[in-house]
């Protein structure tokens, strides 16, 4: 994302205007803008003008408008399908399992490598101009290339707003890794940012199996050729591999070394350079299931951490891994839970904050203040926080976790803690009634 | 005209040009010495494939042998499908005499065709008591469902009634329309419970354990030591492995058969086989035990009531499958909460320590507190000591050294296992383990293979597949390569299947009938036991759910309680999370394909209350079985 303007206050209000370069940067945008905000962006609008006799004539008109946010909606594959991770569903916060991902075409229907993504955002028009009355609803597309701007009222940027606008307009950042996630007769092929997951197509050939008395069953070797070459067009179509660093395949069994190497006798058959020059490139890994939840395992596997051990991704699945190991070890020191975490931070005891993205898309104003304050409060005390993306597979599993957990310095029972919060409370309560008596 | 073409044109139907060519005096006279030799051998060969008691003669044998080239597999399976049609129309002319006693003419009930005792001729041939209104008889409430909900298709009610009423018996091989049902469902309770009396019992048995334990070559061998198998492909399968250098696995070749598998000389997929003891009838599935395929062991194990533990005796070999990452324990575990109650275990290349009975008694020693723990009651185990590649054992008993073991061999054991009851009058349930095209010499077209987990399927049934929103008709039943008129739960059946589209038939898909469906779902509450895992499980988190042979990945929602091993009492509600050995109630939600998109996985599946078999389900994450349970309640 280039950052093309920026303006703000001391107080937290003011603008930015933000260039997407790239796919992942519909992600950020996404993040970024909140229910409230005004944004102002191209628009084309087809007006209708009425002449003196009655009849009506309509053109189009490419305008700029500025719109009050009251929706958005974000889909990884834009035309295909509607996604229901829209503000809506994040209003009911970290309760709402499984949002976000993307939505993958089925099986052919894939779309090209650049520019699937998209991001729809809706609402009142705010200021008024020829063409369109103010207070009329529009719905801006956010699209790769077109300059949008972000203004936020007082207080409305965070800090955690923008640290994420420093982040995403560094230069040279983003590793891409490619993996196809496969079994038999099954595969996921993903392409892994950052910041985002995207499950460009999956491929499911159903494949006979073994019969009665051991003999193969009709058709099972003609479905494992074609479900062979069916990864190879997906690899062709998916993947460029000058911008890849990394080509996962994983999967339980042999399948990976079978999918290796029929992509190599193909592009040896074809005179491929592409794939043949990157070679060293492929990465083959075992995974636990054909799933693609597995990737969270195998992005966190020592193979993948050490080639790629300062991406998001790699961080993510250690840091889980971390927690849960912990959780496993010593249950005191390892906390999950809104009102958990925020009274083990009262206490000053995080020295590790997982928290995940999906917080502070919270329609509430207040909710997100609290959990800025939080991130910052930790912060001060010198813990560390990670925010997850709810597009890795690493987030999601942190979201169906309610969506935070923190590792803690020392150990704190939480029954202890409640038992204390009660007895304080009662010694409030005993104050204020003899105050009162 | 040359003596070949005179054999290839003849007709096999026809015996009085059999015979005519059989009194032309002596056989093959221009055949070589070498294709004499061949046909003597090839001749033998077909018969122990046949058995003795076949009703087709030599002179058949030889002539299809001719025809094809000595090519043994062939010719069996032409001569079967001759005699299969053979006998097919002898039902028929026995049915249509069948016909002509009863009192009414053939001819009147062809012009009434639409009633539903013109469509249930089998209750009036049977029974012998054809009724004038069609609600008097005994038609089956099947039946009646079927056709109050419209779910015959017109056209065939009235061809369907009058083919089987002429056709009773005969199964269809080619794509007519599907036969209407021939028996009522109560007719056919009877004549299973008048089979039970006669006939072996049918029992599945899985063989589990460790990866490399030597699980397919113990079975390997025992079947042929029981003579299901060949000594031919014995043969050919010793050949061909040493070929490759593997001569030690010849007898596992018997069911690794992908190529795949003998390469790298391990099991990956469960293969089905079948023989019988002296008492019994088993289903044998044979399980991979490397840890990679242990989905496709678990599809394999859901369909079994018995299992065969494996275990390496050699020294070293049964301390690293059952310590640590082994597969002993998992297994063990996985077969006893798919409902497995009767355990064999078979301790294995005993050969390899002199058949020491101290090293039998100490893997005993080891063994039992873990079963029992496990939940497998002590009276309901047994130990055998065994050596598959010597054969040692396992029929009979040869080695002089083994005299210290008194028990029972190892077939005599599986012999004496006991039969689970079946749950006959329950709805019909068929997890479909296996989608393909059928090719074999009966039938032909889509098939599914699985087992009947409950209830009774025949012939000309409807049958949903769910889920999905797809029936089709039952146009051809096979049990253990043979066809029949119906299946009850606990046999292993292939179901030929028309007017479906095999895109809705999946590996995991549910046959049941139309009026009697599954519930499919996508959450329900379990109560679970936890294993041996690694991180304690939280709300939140992410598991791949078995279910027979279904395999998707679902998050464990939230956490209920906690509850007491023993009384089931609530000990804690809403815990943090779940550490090994508790046994917990708790919700589970299946995951969405991809997250955001508004198509629902869901799931066929009943709570253990209603439907015991359907009810099981187990929890796997990051390779390792985490949990078992059963289902309490589902939430559509």
């Amino acid at each position: 994302m280039l950052l093309v303007k920026q303006h703000i206050e001391r107080d937290g209000s003011g603008y930015v205007t933000l260039r997407p370069q790239e796919d992942e940067d519909m992600w950020h945008a996404y993040n970024l803008i909140q229910e409230g905000d005004e944004l102002r962006g191209s628009a084309v609008r087809r007006v209708t003008t009425e002449s003196s006799t009655g009849s009506t004539s309509s053109h189009r008109v490419h305008l700029k408008l500025t719109i009050i946010v009251s929706k958005v909606l974000y889909s990884a594959l834009a035309q295909s399908e509607q996604p229901s991770s829209s503000s809506s569903a994040a209003a009911s916060g970290s309760t709402t399992p499984t949002e976000t991902l993307t939505t993958a075409p089925t099986t052919g229907a894939a779309s090209s490598t650049a520019g699937t993504a998209t991001l729809h955002v809706s609402g009142k028009v705010s200021s008024e101009n020829l063409h369109v009355k103010k207070g009329a609803f529009h719905t801006l597309d956010l699209e790769v290339g077109r300059d949008f701007t972000i203004i936020k009222q007082e207080g409305e940027w965070d800090s955690i707003a923008r640290e994420r606008i420093r982040e995403v307009t560094e230069p040279g950042r983003g590793a891409e890794v490619g993996a196809i996630v496969c079994g038999e007769g099954l595969a996921n092929i993903c392409v892994i940012t950052n910041h985002t997951t995207i499950i460009r197509q999956r491929i499911d050939v159903p494949t006979p199996r073994k019969r009665k008395g051991g003999t193969t069953a009709l058709g099972a070797d003609k479905a494992h050729s074609r479900f062979n070459q069916q990864v190879y067009a997906a690899v062709l179509r998916h993947f460029d591999f000058e911008q890849l660093k990394v080509l996962i395949i994983a999967s339980p069994g042999f399948t990976k070394d079978a999918v290796y190497q029929y992509i190599m006798e193909e592009a040896v058959r074809t005179g491929n350079k592409q794939i043949l020059q990157a070679k060293s490139k492929f990465l083959l890994l075992h995974s636990p299931s054909h799933h693609v939840h597995s990737l969270a395992q195998i992005l966190s596997s020592p193979e993948i951490s050490s080639q790629l051990k300062d991406t998001k991704f790699a961080q993510e699945g250690i840091m889980l891994d971390k927690f849960f190991k912990m959780l496993e070890e010593n249950p005191l020191r390892a906390w999950y839970g809104e009102s958990h975490v925020m009274k083990a931070a009262e206490r000053g005891a995080i020295g590790k904050l997982l928290i995940s993205d999906e917080i502070f898309r919270s329609p509430s104003v207040q909710r997100r203040k609290q959990f800025v304050k939080l991130v910052e409060d930790v912060k001060a005390y010198g813990g560390e926080v990670l925010i997850f993306s709810s597009m890795h597979e690493s987030g999601q599993q942190l979201n169906q976790l309610t969506g935070i957990a923190a590792l803690l310095t020392f150990p704190l029972d939480i029954e202890d803690v409640l038992e204390e919060e009660r007895q304080e409370a009662e010694e409030k309560g005993v104050e204020v009634t003899e105050e009162l008596s | 005209m040359s003596r070949h073409r005179i054999v290839k044109n003849l007709d096999l139907d026809d015996e009085m040009d059999d015979q005519a060519f059989d009194s032309e005096g002596e056989d093959y006279d221009d055949m070589t010495e070498e294709q004499q030799v061949q046909m003597s051998s090839a001749l033998t060969a077909v018969h122990s494939v046949l058995g003795s008691a076949t009703p087709i003669t030599d002179r058949e044998i030889r002539s299809a042998l001719w025809d094809s080239y000595f090519d043994v597999d062939g010719t069996v399976a032409f001569l079967l499908d001759e005699l299969h049609k053979k006998e097919a129309a002898k039902a028929k002319a026995e049915a249509k005499k069948l016909a002509r006693q009863t009192s009414q003419p053939p001819s009147a009930r062809s012009t009434r065709p639409s009633t539903p005792a013109g469509s249930k001729p089998s209750t009036s041939t049977a029974k012998a008591v054809p009724k004038a209104t069609p609600l008097a008889g005994p038609v089956s409430s099947l039946r009646a469902d079927l056709e109050g909900m419209n779910l015959l298709p017109s056209s065939s009610s009235s061809t369907a009634s009058s083919a089987a009423a002429s056709e009773l018996m005969e199964v269809p091989v080619d794509n007519s329309p599907p036969p209407a049902i021939a028996m009522a469902k109560e007719k056919i309770l009877e004549e299973v419970k008048e089979r039970e009396r006669s006939e072996k019992p049918v029992l599945s048995l899985v063989v589990v354990g460790h990866v490399d334990a030597g699980k397919s070559t113990l079975m390997g061998r025992v079947l042929h030591e029981l003579g299901e198998i060949s000594d031919r492909s014995v043969e050919q399968n010793q050949r061909q492995s040493q070929k490759m250098g593997k001569g030690s696995f010849a007898y596992a070749w018997t069911f690794d058969a992908l190529e795949e598998e003998r390469e790298r000389g391990v099991t990956i997929d469960i293969s089905l086989d079948t023989f019988s003891t002296s008492t019994k009838r088993f289903t044998l599935i044979d399980a991979p035990g490397h840890r990679d395929f242990i989905p496709n062991m678990i599809s394999g194990a859901a369909q079994a009531d018995t299992a065969v533990l494996v275990v390496d005796g050699s020294s070293g070999a049964f301390e690293r499958g059952f310590e640590g990452g082994g597969q002993t324990r998992e297994h063990a575990v996985l077969v006893r909460s798919l409902g497995v109650q009767q355990l064999v275990v078979a301790v294995n290349k005993l050969d390899a320590v002199n058949w020491s009975q101290t090293r039998f008694e100490s893997i005993r020693s080891q063994l039992q507190p873990f079963l029992t723990q496990s939940g497998f009651q002590p009276t309901k185990v047994s130990f055998i000591p065994v050596g598959a590649m010597s054969g040692e054992n396992l029929v009979e008993r040869r080695e002089l050294s083994l005299d210290w073991y008194e028990g029972r061999t190892l077939v005599e054991q599986l012999d004496s296992l006991d039969v689970p009851t079946r749950a006959l009058d329950a709805p019909l349930r068929i997890p479909v383990s296996n989608v393909f095209k059928g090719q074999s010499a009966t039938a032909s077209g889509l098939a599914v293979s699985g087992r009947v987990e409950s209830g009774i399927v025949q012939v000309g049934e409807r049958l949903c597949a769910l889920p999905g929103d797809e029936s089709g008709a039952v146009r051809a039943l096979e049990v253990d390569g043979e066809l029949v008129p119906y299946a009850v739960a606990g046999v292993n059946a292939t179901v030929f299947l028309s007017g479906i589209d095999p895109l809705h038939l999946n590996v995991g898909t549910v046959l049941c009938p139309p009026h009697q469906p599954v519930p499919v779902v996508s959450s329900f509450t379990a109560q679970i036991m936890v294993f041996d895992l690694k991180y304690p499980i939280t709300a939140g988190y992410a598991v791949e759910l078995f279910h027979h042979s279904r395999d998707i990945p679902a998050t464990i929602s939230s956490l209920d309680a906690v509850l007491d091993k023993t009384s089931g009492a609530v000990t804690k509600k809403n815990p943090r999370m779940l550490t090994k050995g508790s046994s917990a109630r708790i919700h589970v939600q299946l995951r969405p394909p991809t997250s955001g998109a508004s198509r629902r996985t869901t799931i066929p599946l009943e709570s253990f209350a209603a439907n015991k078999s359907m009810g099981r389900v187990l929890f796997r994450r990051g390779g390792e079985t985490i949990a078992a349970g059963i289902v309490l309640d589902v939430i559509s």
